[in-house]
């Protein structure tokens, strides 16, 4: 019976080699099945052999009963790590309902909560304000390194983290808990659908799909707008001083561009880059967008009065909720910078 | 000093002085230096120089004058020469003051400037509080003791006013920190001015008990100095010059600690004589290290504390070499 059962496993192991795995499916999860199980058929063997079969027949009853509860915990392992994606920390996301989430990504509360599933959300970050009843939901802290303890209190089945690497020990540490975590980036216009689609996999809820797709349509609506000729050459200003301004990378670069606008510092790569006003002067843009405040530095500081289109008036205020972050309002966002920008593309 | 090192340490100043007002990413001709300077401004190059260059030059050279002449008066006082403005709780409680302002989304102009010296204000006051209450040792020691004390309370509440900011505020109050003298206008040129111009001369009036404290307590108390009342005065002034420095361009290290050093190496026998030439060589490094700043990394800048760094060690370390 031993050599038989010796025989049946590499048989067995065959078998799940052989099975195709799905998507996205997780690989050392199921390695380290495997090698559990075959430890655990080595160990059988061995005891089988040793304890000389016929005299520890009632041990060996034990063993295979051991034998057969690793097996079928080994399947329910498997079945539960059936990851429905890979987020952006390079982790496998298992699919499984979501009734208690907490999202510490604000681009994940304004998609969950338009989407309906306000009453899943049982954790935020201070900053999600939006969409209405988003500020009922219990304030996690600011969502960058977060409490793990204060995470786990709330008793998520999912929690939603923005893929920063301040965040990734935190989710190592919920994953050590038990708790299920999606990290992904939401700084283009782009991750909005992305994260929808990994919340989709991973919750199969699809209605977070429908509204990234309305607020992406929006966006494409904007973008086919009559061309504004000739394009605006914008800078976005970000704080000062120093000055940051939206460099290549950033979703309000890609605003600018949609709304039909150049970046006038879209040669720069980063997100933000940090320039000097001079550098302004020298660019020379049409039109400089900025916050309140900023809007308000620029205009009462001298330095800035040596930018041609400080001089002449064309300093626009940008509305920082709608601009803030690539949500659920990204439509709402290119249109608003479009009216902005596009009056003086009609004056020229 | 000699007449020889005093004219090279001003051929220095101007010559990087001019090279600061003719570099940047925006060309300018001679003759938009000299309409510059001269206010006919216009719109062109000319009012790049006038309105953010000469602004930066000038905020570069107070800045740079005032912590170096407050880094000699506190090392001579305290004997002690890794003694600098910093040590004294100056930067932290002004990084605290500007930490606050920006959290608080203050939006005048001047708001973190005065928030920056109301901070090291308070600092300062709290080291001369908590080293009178130390009794009869309220002297130098008790008062570098209760700065580096007041300095680590100041840096403990910074990190935990930041540990709950938006990461946009985090990233502006850590720039502050690093130093910048790229928010430099005329206003704050001007204010920092007349504090400077005050606390130099009241620095250089103290000269001679300056050169006493500098011997010992029993000799200068010999000599007919109030050791402690004296010590306090100087290092109050020293503190008030380096706390309007940092409330003007933020944290600009090294400076006060490097250039006293380097004067007397260059030969600065009395306190008067170190002072000047420790504001002419502090101007001379500060607005050449914000040249490296503009330019090495254009079109970022980079934080002026660290090149002032940067460019101090290597220049303090072969004067060291020379001097031996």
């Amino acid at each position: 019976m031993a050599s038989g059962l010796a025989r049946g496993i590499p048989a067995l192991m065959r078998t799940r080699r052989s099975t195709s795995l799905p998507q996205g499916y997780s690989r050392h999860r199921l390695s380290a099945a495997s090698a559990g199980f075959i430890g655990a058929a080595v160990f059988v063997v061995r005891a089988a052999r040793m304890a000389r079969w016929r005299q520890t027949h009632a041990e060996l009853r034990v063993v295979l009963a051991a034998l057969l509860c690793l097996a079928a915990c080994g399947r329910g392992e498997m079945g539960s790590a059936v990851a429905a994606t890979v987020d952006d920390f390079g982790d496998s996301v298992a699919a499984g309902p979501a009734a208690r989430i907490v999202s510490l990504n604000p681009v994940a509360t304004e998609l969950l909560v338009t989407a309906g599933y306000r009453d899943r959300i049982v954790g935020r970050t201070h900053w999600d304000r939006y969409p209405a009843g988003a500020d009922g939901i219990p304030d996690l802290g600011d969502g960058m390194a977060p409490n793990v303890e204060v995470v786990l209190g709330a008793k998520p089945d999912l929690v939603i983290l923005y893929a920063s690497p301040a965040n990734r020990r935190a989710a190592d540490a919920l994953h050590s808990a038990g708790a299920r975590t999606l990290a992904i980036r939401t700084d283009r216009i782009a991750d909005l659908r992305r994260l929808a689609s990994a919340l989709a996999a991973v919750t199969g809820d699809t209605a977070v799909r429908g509204v990234a797709d309305s607020a992406t349509a929006s966006v494409a609506a904007v973008r086919n707008l009559t061309p504004l000729d000739p394009a605006p050459r914008v800078v976005w200003h970000m704080g000062d001083p120093p000055l940051f301004v939206a460099g290549r990378g950033s979703y309000m670069g890609e605003l600018i561009g949609v709304a039909g606008g150049v970046n006038a510092f879209d040669d720069l790569a980063a997100p933000s880059p940090q320039v000097s006003i001079e550098e302004v002067v020298r660019r020379d843009p049409d039109l400089i967008l900025a916050g309140p405040k900023g809007a308000a530095r620029i205009t009462q500081n001298a330095a800035w009065r040596t930018v041609r289109a400080v001089r002449e008036g064309r300093v626009v205020v940008y509305d920082t909720a709608i601009v803030g972050h690539p949500g659920v309002r990204i439509g709402e966002a290119a249109r608003h910078v479009r009216n902005l920008i596009a009056p003086l593309a009609a004056r020229r | 000093m000699t007449v020889r090192v005093w004219v090279a340490l001003f051929v220095a100043l101007a010559l990087v002085a001019a090279v600061a007002l003719v570099t940047g990413p925006v060309p300018v001709a001679l003759a938009d230096v000299l309409a510059g300077l001269r206010g006919h401004a216009g719109n062109g190059a000319a009012l790049v120089v006038h309105n953010i260059r000469l602004p930066r030059v000038a905020l570069g050279l107070v800045v740079g004058a005032g912590l170096a002449m407050s880094g000699v008066a506190l090392q001579a006082t305290t004997r002690n020469p890794l003694a600098e403005p910093y040590l004294l709780g100056v930067s932290g409680g002004a990084a605290v003051g500007a930490v606050v302002a920006t959290i608080a989304g203050a939006s005048h102009p001047m708001a973190v400037e005065l928030a920056a010296f109301a901070g090291a204000g308070i600092a300062v006051a709290a080291v001369v509080l908590v080293a009178s209450a130390s009794g009869a040792a309220a002297g130098s020691p008790a008062l570098v003791m209760a700065g580096v004390v007041i300095g680590a309370f100041a840096n403990a509440a910074i990190l935990v006013l930041l540990a709950g900011a938006p990461s946009a505020m985090v990233r502006d109050a850590l720039w502050w920190m690093m130093g910048s003298l790229s928010g430099a206008d005329w206003r704050t040129v001007a204010w920092l001015a007349v504090v400077a111009i005050v606390a130099a001369g009241e620095l250089l009036r103290a000269g001679r008990e300056i050169d006493v404290l500098s011997l010992g307590d029993d000799a200068a108390a010999a000599l007919g100095v109030e050791v402690e009342r004296a010590t306090r005065r100087v290092f109050l002034v020293a503190a008030i010059l380096a706390a309007a420095t940092v409330a003007a361009a933020g944290l600009v290290g090294f400076v006060g600690l490097v250039v006293p050093a380097i004067v007397r190496a260059l030969g600065a026998r009395s306190s008067r004589e170190a002072l000047l030439g420790a504001a002419v060589a502090g101007a001379a490094l500060v607005v050449a290290a914000d040249i490296v700043a503009r330019v090495a990394r254009a079109p970022a800048e980079l934080p002026l504390g660290a090149v002032t760094a940067l460019i101090g060690v290597p220049f303090f370390l072969a004067r060291m070499r020379h001097a031996r």
